[in-house]
């Protein structure tokens, strides 16, 4: 019974302080306990954000012969929506380790019966080998729901829309052009850059679609081309832009550029836009994994080789503490995997900061990659995903 | 022994506050908190070159170095005074409301953060009310002293005489509707609504409000200055953290709490969502008291507490775009870091506007690196757009149309502040949108509240008894006492005072036990 207690009686006096009261008489009357609302936020967020789903491979399609598509259903049947050009971080158990990649959905968000994520094989990856080799229809499989913000957003992104794909970067740009279909306004260019002519994914419904449709413009780039290939080749440079483009910056700054592929082609295409004189605010890249050899970038500690190696110390919160070695070129986050340990993760790219952890003492090497909180680092906190150790280092997960 | 003193479930403001100044008084504190980071909204995100601040505008109470505030004792006893780089803001915000036939503001004025230039600000604007202006800032701020000081030491002393005596203008107006003592001091319109402007942070309509806290808030806001923190809200949440860590708390990110174990009718321990139980003697809940008795207590929710939660309604959520703009906010034509822009006088019909997902009328722009240009990269502006709004209508929404409903209101949004800075939209280099949907994501709140239930008079403290049904489980947060930063951070504070008193007087109780055995 919500009353006043005993020495609020001399409240009386207050003007309005008895109509209060009769006001909380009359709502106790009319209201609920809440109890009808049980369950109603937990699964009003599910149905949007569900922090896990469980995935189901349904198909597999062969792609190219480095590529695969695999199509995963819901367990339950139910998938939330996505926005053309988001990814979900897929877990997978590999001989024992349990780790995750992200991948971008490469099939239309209008059907939610499935969704694809199209794999190519990458030289040494841990996982790709995994889902390219060892999967098969019927495996389970959990992710994380649909994240990241590489989509167009029609706040500000305009219709007007140039998407630079570098290899398997296509996937998250298939999911686009499907998505467009049936919107009228946009149109996008898309110049997709592959190393081989047989490289090329979905090459065949690309073509088709660019025939049936004036929304789609495509130039197909090979970097390493046989003798007798008729077609383009070379790189996204700045001459091809402004070729295909025009040279014309108020129609290029109108433009939104979106940039998927390698790091290395995230680099390079990013720098011809600059040299178009292409502002930062029309340029979006997708994030792409930790850095591939981050003792060349700027910042990392002199007198460090890559193969040099540390004592990581973990601290669980429960008290319990744990010991591997790592080398110093190696993201934490997989150096913890790999030693029975985990954060939760979805990007790792440094994007996302799911994977934070606390660094009590030593140090790491934080890359551009992390998009850390300005406080970040005076309290040692660091995106665990793209964070190398330089020295011994005691981390609380 | 119990694994744990104290757990405290979930690491807001509140719940921070709590854990630290628990494990600074010596209880074994454990802090549990759904998300991988602590703060709740008093957080912070990346997007691009730009870090968005989520939900901290104003912060009040901390008063300046020379003239210290409660907030600033409280932030020092929590040992984190020092590790923060209080921002002052000039101004306190400025009211425009556009006109509708032409390029002329109906109303444009920006109030400084000062209680004597307020006072000449608006009797420059509104000359035939400057004795109303006067009079009415006067007794803003003798109510704010009898609300802070004489109010607590007549009700301590349970004496009417004493209450006579020293709280005459809280006791002609202190619980009175704000809407009746504004239309008792001044008939201009628009001065109603330039002065009253402050409802947003509450988030009902002055005529629901009672009048002692919208005076506070004017006369407070004035007198001791807002403020922002560099690194925003966020480095006050990891500076709470870091303090509470260093006092040896342990802390559970990614682990929200799954169950509240009792036995007769006492706290006992609490199941994680990961399965583990950890034993404690109390638990300090910063959650919503629906989720806390309805979803995680283990029996079914007291009486006490059920017609507790009967007459109390649930409080407003909110729609915020968060925009990096490519330009300086001198270029976007910002003159104060707070904007209030408004389509109609009348705070009701913004009320009315509130619960479906429609033209908005009263929408808040804040731009953060006004006052500091650390706020933003150079060149450029950090932004929030705001609008207080209820999330029914988005709940109703399929989960198919969800992204473009969300997209069609931020351009409404956008809209509505273009009439004031028309270059938002081609500037716009990062955006995020959140909806009442996004609070509840990551607020856990029921409707997405973001400042619990609704505050009218007799949701307050006064009218309500300590929910006590439950012996060792404690409240703090929004829900049961003001929303907004300030207040969470002080009932984290005088609730863990509470707890701490509690767990002395145990143990002295045990010792004499053993002494006496």
């Amino acid at each position: 019974m919500p009353s006043t207690n005993k020495k609020n009686n001399i409240l009386h006096a207050v003007n309005g302080y008895q109509d209060a009261l009769d006001h909380q008489q009359e709502l106790l009357k009319t209201g609920t306990d809440y109890n009808e609302q049980n369950g109603h936020v937990a699964n009003t967020i599910a149905s949007l954000h569900p922090k896990r789903i469980q995935l189901v491979v349904s198909e597999v399609i062969e792609d190219t012969a480095s590529t695969k598509t695999l199509r995963f259903k819901a367990k339950g049947g139910f998938l939330p929506p996505f926005q053309a050009g988001q990814y979900i971080n897929l877990f997978v158990n590999i001989d024992g380790t349990e780790t995750a990649r992200p991948y971008a959905i490469s099939s239309a968000p209008q059907q939610r019966g499935f969704y694809d994520f199209t794999i190519k094989h990458v030289a040494d990856g841990f996982v790709s080998h995994f889902l390219l080799n060892d999967v098969k229809v019927g495996d389970h499989f959990q992710s994380t729901g649909p994240m990241g913000t590489f989509y167009h957003n029609p706040l500000f992104h305009g219709d007007d829309l140039v998407f630079l794909a570098g290899g398997s970067g296509i996937a998250p740009a298939r999911s686009m052009i499907l998505n467009m279909i049936k919107k009228t306004s946009q149109k996008i260019h898309l110049i997709y850059a592959s190393s081989y002519e047989a490289d090329v994914i979905y090459i065949n419904e690309l073509k088709r679609l660019e025939q049936e449709h004036d929304f789609l413009t495509i130039t197909w780039l090979i970097s390493r081309p046989t003798e007798n290939y008729a077609g383009r080749t070379g790189h996204v440079s700045a001459e091809l832009l402004s070729e295909l483009l025009g040279n014309d910056l108020e129609t290029l700054q109108a433009k939104m550029f979106y940039i998927c592929g390698p790091t290395s082609f995230h680099d390079f295409c990013a720098e011809q836009l600059k040299q178009l004189k292409v502002k930062a605010r029309r340029v979006r890249i997708e994030c792409n994994g930790p850095p591939k050899r981050p003792e060349t970038l700027a910042g990392w500690p002199q007198n460090l080789i890559a193969s040099d190696k540390v004592m990581v110390t973990i601290h669980k919160a429960d008290g319990s503490q744990g010991q591997f070695e790592a080398r110093v070129d190696e993201p934490l986050l997989n150096s913890m995997e790999r030693n029975g340990y985990s954060a939760e993760n979805a990007c790792r790219s440094g994007e996302c900061s799911l994977c934070r952890v606390k660094i009590l003492k030593g140090s790491v090497f934080n890359p551009a990659e992390a998009r850390l909180r300005s406080t970040d680092e005076a309290y040692g906190w660091c995106h665990s995903c793209v964070a190398f150790p330089t020295s011994d280092i005691d981390v609380l997960v | 022994m119990t694994d744990f003193d104290a757990i405290v479930i979930g690491a807001g403001n509140a719940g921070l506050t709590a854990a630290t100044a628990l494990q600074r008084g010596g209880a074994r504190t454990l802090l549990l908190e759904r998300h991988n980071i602590p703060g709740g909204c008093a957080t912070s995100f990346i997007r691009g070159e730009f870090e968005f601040e989520v939900a901290l505008h104003q912060l009040s109470g901390m008063g300046t170095e020379k003239n210290p505030f409660i907030m600033r004792k409280i932030f020092n006893d929590l040992g984190i005074m020092d590790q923060l780089t209080i921002v002052e803001e000039r101004e306190l915000y400025r009211v425009v409301m556009p006109s509708k036939v032409n390029k002329e503001h109906e109303i444009d004025i920006v109030l400084p953060a000062s209680i004597k230039a307020l006072k000449k600000t608006l009797s420059a604007h509104y000359p035939e009310e400057s004795e109303n202006i006067e009079a009415y800032l006067t007794l803003c701020e003798k109510l704010s002293l009898e609300c802070f000081m004489m109010l607590p030491r007549a009700q301590k002393m349970a004496d009417q005489t004493v209450l006579e005596s020293t709280c005459p203008n809280y006791i002609q107006y202190g619980l009175t509707s704000s809407k009746d003592v504004l239309n008792q001091f001044f008939s201009n319109p628009d001065l109603k609504t330039v002065i009253a402007a402050y409802w947003c942070y509450i988030g009902l309509p002055p005529k629901d409000i009672p009048f002692c806290d919208l005076a506070m808030m004017i006369y407070a806001y004035a007198a001791f200055k807002p403020c922002h923190v560099q690194g925003g809200s966020q480095a006050i949440s990891s500076a709470l953290l870091e303090s509470f860590l260093n006092a040896g708390g342990k802390v559970l990110f990614n682990t929200g709490a799954a169950k509240i174990l009792t036995e007769n009718e006492q706290v006992k321990a609490v199941q994680t969502e990961h399965g583990d139980i950890f034993s404690c003697q109390h638990i300090i809940s910063n959650t919503s008291p629906q989720h806390t008795f309805n979803e995680l207590l283990d029996i079914p929710t007291p009486t006490q507490v059920a017609d507790d939660m009967k007459s109390r309604r649930l409080g407003t959520s909110a729609f915020v775009l968060y925009l990096g703009l490519d330009c300086t906010p001198e270029e976007l034509g910002v003159t104060a870091a707070s904007n209030f822009i408004i389509d109609d006088r009348d705070e009701e019909v913004a009320f009315t506007t509130m619960q479906g997902i429609v033209d908005p009328t009263h929408t808040m722009v804040t731009c953060y690196n006004y006052d500091d240009p650390s706020f933003a990269p150079q060149g450029k502006s950090t932004l929030s757009l705001l609008c207080l709004q209820y999330s029914q209508a988005w709940q109703d929404l399929p989960v198919e149309e969800y992204a473009q409903a969300k997209y069609d209101f931020a351009e409404k949004l956008i809209n509505h502040a273009e009439r004031v800075f028309p270059n938002i939209r081609k500037n716009i280099e990062e955006v995020e949108v959140a909806t009442p949907l996004t609070m509840m994501r990551y607020l856990n709140t029921p409707g997405g509240a973001i400042y619990g239930f609704q505050q009218n008079t007799q949701d307050a403290t006064m009218f309500r008894k300590r929910i006590d049904a439950i012996s060792g489980l404690h409240m703090a947060g929004s829900w049961n006492g003001m929303g907004g930063f300030q207040p969470t951070y002080m009932i984290g504070e005088s609730t863990a005072r509470a707890v701490l008193k509690k767990i002395k007087k145990e143990s002295e109780m045990k010792q004499q036990e053993l002494t006496h055995a």
